[in-house]
């Protein structure tokens, strides 16, 4: 396991390597904290439409009956296939003036590139894909018949999730948020192509790199990495203390 | 009263069982390891649902249609205990009780502890006890919400005989004290005898014969009943 840990960790290495004065600031004065911002409020709140919108399709897709589920896994599926750079192609032309859909939302006040609303909606579907095959295999693995007999003590359906699903299922609920979280937070093929501006981190990693070289790239990934890790850690110390506690 | 006639396409027959229970009454479904008597209590608690005929238990219709799990004025007990691994063992029991200091729930939950022997073990994960713990944690939550219809299958699974002869006559006690109809599945006669007086026979999905279980045992219907019936 040791071993294991050293070698995945290995390509921190490099952030000790001389490549000169780390530079704080980045490209421009207040770059950083603006970015870890926009990636920090941004992401939260695609964070939750993922969780929102994705519980009840691993739910169908976990415990419905139709046929019609492999065509929905089929689709799913392509979310996650699709290379980042290409579904932010996508996205641009879909939700661009072009379309009857794109063209209504710019009527109606919504920008639909280099926005916070283009921020989020390409987030989401980076990882809502993402999110629903972890957490399908998490309820997947809740006994239906548990369920079946907290009905019988009747229990409602909400009430069933709430109480058994929900508890039984929360270990791999929660490796589904903390997927969906860092899966969001460091994208970076499709958020470029759609939201350049407001930079999140990994399009300010980028920017520096052009701008500054190496030095102000460092900063910006050990900053990366101290907003990224607290969340998905924080789900699981908690998740499995309360498994231990049950 | 409980009024049902259930057909159920199974791989091998089909299951097509006709009964008719008056309320508080009880009723043995006896008969071989996969004659279809499980079948016919599954149906009735709606974990599955029949292929034709109806359901209507004290003015309520189970099927058709289908009537939500949640609101069948029924509590089952399977051959498996599914109880729920993160609760404690007092949280199984009190499970399905909107309010367990509501109409009396406090008293009864109290009685059922002691009666099925649960007190060293309320506080203990329900997913770390024995399997005959289990059993008698499974049969004390179906009993706390003190249901009007009780379907038991295969009731003393894990139990010992002692333990058995407790349980048959505490659950006959309760049977008077709440009025609840049972119908039983088992293989066993002796176990279905103390719960209940009247009996039918199942075969390959089939009532072979019906009645008193002294009746039963004068005049078997078919040679496999009788065996069934012959003593140990």
């Amino acid at each position: 396991m040791l071993l294991f840990a050293v070698a995945l960790l290995y390509p921190l290495i490099g952030l000790g390597t001389p490549v000169g004065p780390w530079i704080w600031n980045g490209g421009a004065a207040g770059s950083t904290p603006a970015a870890v911002r926009v990636s920090l409020t941004l992401t939260a709140l695609a964070l939750a439409i993922v969780i929102a919108a994705g519980t009840p399709v691993a739910w169908y897709l976990a415990r419905g009956a139709g046929a019609d589920r492999i065509v929905w896994e089929a689709a799913i599926l392509i979310s996650v296939l699709m290379p980042p750079i290409a579904l932010g192609i996508l996205l641009s032309l879909a939700f661009g003036p072009g379309t009857p859909f794109g063209a209504w939302l710019l009527r109606v006040g919504v920008l639909t590139s280099n926005s916070p609303a283009a921020f989020v909606a390409t987030q989401v579907y980076v990882s809502i894909g993402y999110y629903i095959v972890a957490a399908r295999a998490a309820l997947a693995a809740v006994p239906r018949e548990l369920e079946q007999t907290a009905a019988l003590l009747g229990l409602t359906r909400w009430a069933v999730f709430r109480r058994v699903t929900f508890p039984l299922a929360r270990l791999g609920l929660a490796a589904a948020v903390s997927i969906a979280w860092v899966r969001a937070l460091g994208e970076f093929g499709a958020v470029i192509v759609t939201a350049y501006y407001p930079s999140g981190i990994p399009v300010q990693i980028w920017v520096n790199l052009q701008s500054a070289g190496l030095p102000a790239v460092m900063p910006l990934l050990v900053i990366f990495l101290l907003t990224a890790l607290p969340l998905p850690w924080l789900i699981h110390i908690v998740a499995q203390r309360r498994h231990a506690d049950a | 009263m409980l009024e049902a006639h259930i057909v159920k396409a199974r791989p091998d027959f089909t299951v097509d069982v006709r009964l008719s229970l008056a309320r508080g009454a009880g009723l043995a479904i006896f008969g071989a390891s996969g004659a279809g008597k499980s079948t016919v209590l599954s149906c009735i608690a709606g974990l599955e649902t029949p292929e034709a005929g109806a359901i209507r238990f004290a003015g309520t219709t189970l099927y058709p249609p289908a009537l939500a799990l949640n609101r069948r004025p029924l509590a089952y007990l399977t051959q498996r205990d599914l109880l729920f691994p993160h609760l404690s063992v007092g949280a199984n029991v009190c499970f399905g009780l909107p309010s367990p200091n509501l109409d009396g729930a406090a008293k009864w939950v109290d009685e059922l502890k002691h009666r099925l022997g649960l007190g060293p073990i309320w506080s203990a994960s329900a997913g770390r006890i024995s399997g005959g713990q289990a059993r008698r944690v499974a049969l004390a939550r179906m009993l706390a919400r003190r249901p009007p219809l009780v379907l038991l299958d295969e009731p003393f699974v894990a139990l010992d005989r002692p333990l058995i002869g407790d349980l048959t006559r505490a659950l006959a006690e309760w049977q008077r004290t709440i009025g609840f109809t049972l119908i039983a599945v088992d293989h066993r006669r002796e176990i279905l005898e103390r719960l209940c007086p009247r009996a039918i026979a199942i075969e390959h999905g089939r009532v072979v014969q019906e009645g008193a279980w002294s009746d039963l045992a004068a005049a078997p219907a078919t040679p496999a009943l009788a065996r069934l019936l012959a003593p140990d």
